[in-house]
């Protein structure tokens, strides 16, 4: 994967995004309905869940409701979960593909610093591969069809 | 299947991957393309029809060379796909820095639960 990371957005959502709060606090916040619903989705949606199993395994389904009455659902399963530093699950919109999910949370300064990244391939196997002629990541070949595609 | 479901699902497999990096340097015969891989002739080619069914690459007419080209539009699908997604978490990381503040404000700083 050595030398890929700026080639990376192109296909990998990433973010990163500090917050005034210790990285307790914001690990609890993704951790429990009762914290989650507060801020899950976008402005001025609400959200409700069936289920948020937090535990690696564990699975999860939530709704989320927009302003104009439009509903939608999502659901996914834990794949990790390192208090409080790490969380890995995947997720998908109803009728969508999966995608994989990993947020990182990590003390900066007096507050915390969160790393987000979302792929498609929630399978490890799919996603990077050594034994092929070239071991070629995904992200490597998505960059480089985009530039030549900005050139043409 | 949709063409999105259909383009990750050829794009799942390292060999396919592999080969269509190849193709990003230019348009290569199937002989060419197999050279590098320890896997025969007849693997590549059934690599390749997933790959042109996906619409991820198209073949020349030439019945005895029929060359390869890379079609970059289904991967240029992936990445806008992916990026849909970004407004979604941006409006939830706003949200949720609101919803940290006023737990502190609530002296409820300490992560319990």
């Amino acid at each position: 994967m050595a030398g890929t990371d700026a080639a990376r957005a192109y296909y990998a959502l990433e973010m990163t995004r500090s917050f005034d709060a210790p990285p307790a606090l914001v690990f609890k916040a993704w951790s429990s309905k009762e914290h989650l619903l507060r801020w899950w989705g976008p402005k001025d949606f609400t959200a409700t869940s069936e289920r948020l199993e937090f535990r690696e395994g564990g699975s999860y389904r939530h709704t989320i409701h927009g302003p104009d009455g439009t509903s939608y659902g999502m659901s996914g399963v834990y794949r990790e979960i390192v208090e409080p530093e790490r969380i890995v699950f995947t997720f998908a919109w109803d009728d969508e593909p999966e995608t994989l999910v990993t947020v990182t949370i990590r003390p900066e300064g007096n507050g915390t610093r969160l790393t987000f990244r979302q792929e498609p391939f929630a399978d490890a196997a799919s996603r990077d591969s050594h034994e092929s002629g070239w071991g070629e990541c995904l992200d490597r070949l998505v960059a480089e069809i985009v530039r030549q595609g900005e050139q043409a | 299947m949709d063409r999105l479901s259909q383009t990750l699902s050829a794009l799942a497999d390292p060999t396919r991957r592999a080969i269509l990096s190849r193709l990003s340097r230019g348009e290569t015969t199937v002989k060419d393309l197999a050279a590098p891989f320890r896997i025969s002739l007849p693997a590549i080619s059934r690599h390749l029809k997933v790959l042109e069914h996906a619409g991820l690459i198209t073949r020349g007419q030439d019945a005895q060379w029929r060359p390869c080209r890379l079609e970059a539009a289904p991967l240029k699908g992936v990445a806008d796909w992916v990026e849909r997604y970004r407004a979604f978490w941006e409006g939830g990381f706003d949200r949720l820095d609101d919803y940290l503040t006023e737990l502190q404000s609530k002296g409820d700083s300490d992560g319990r639960h």
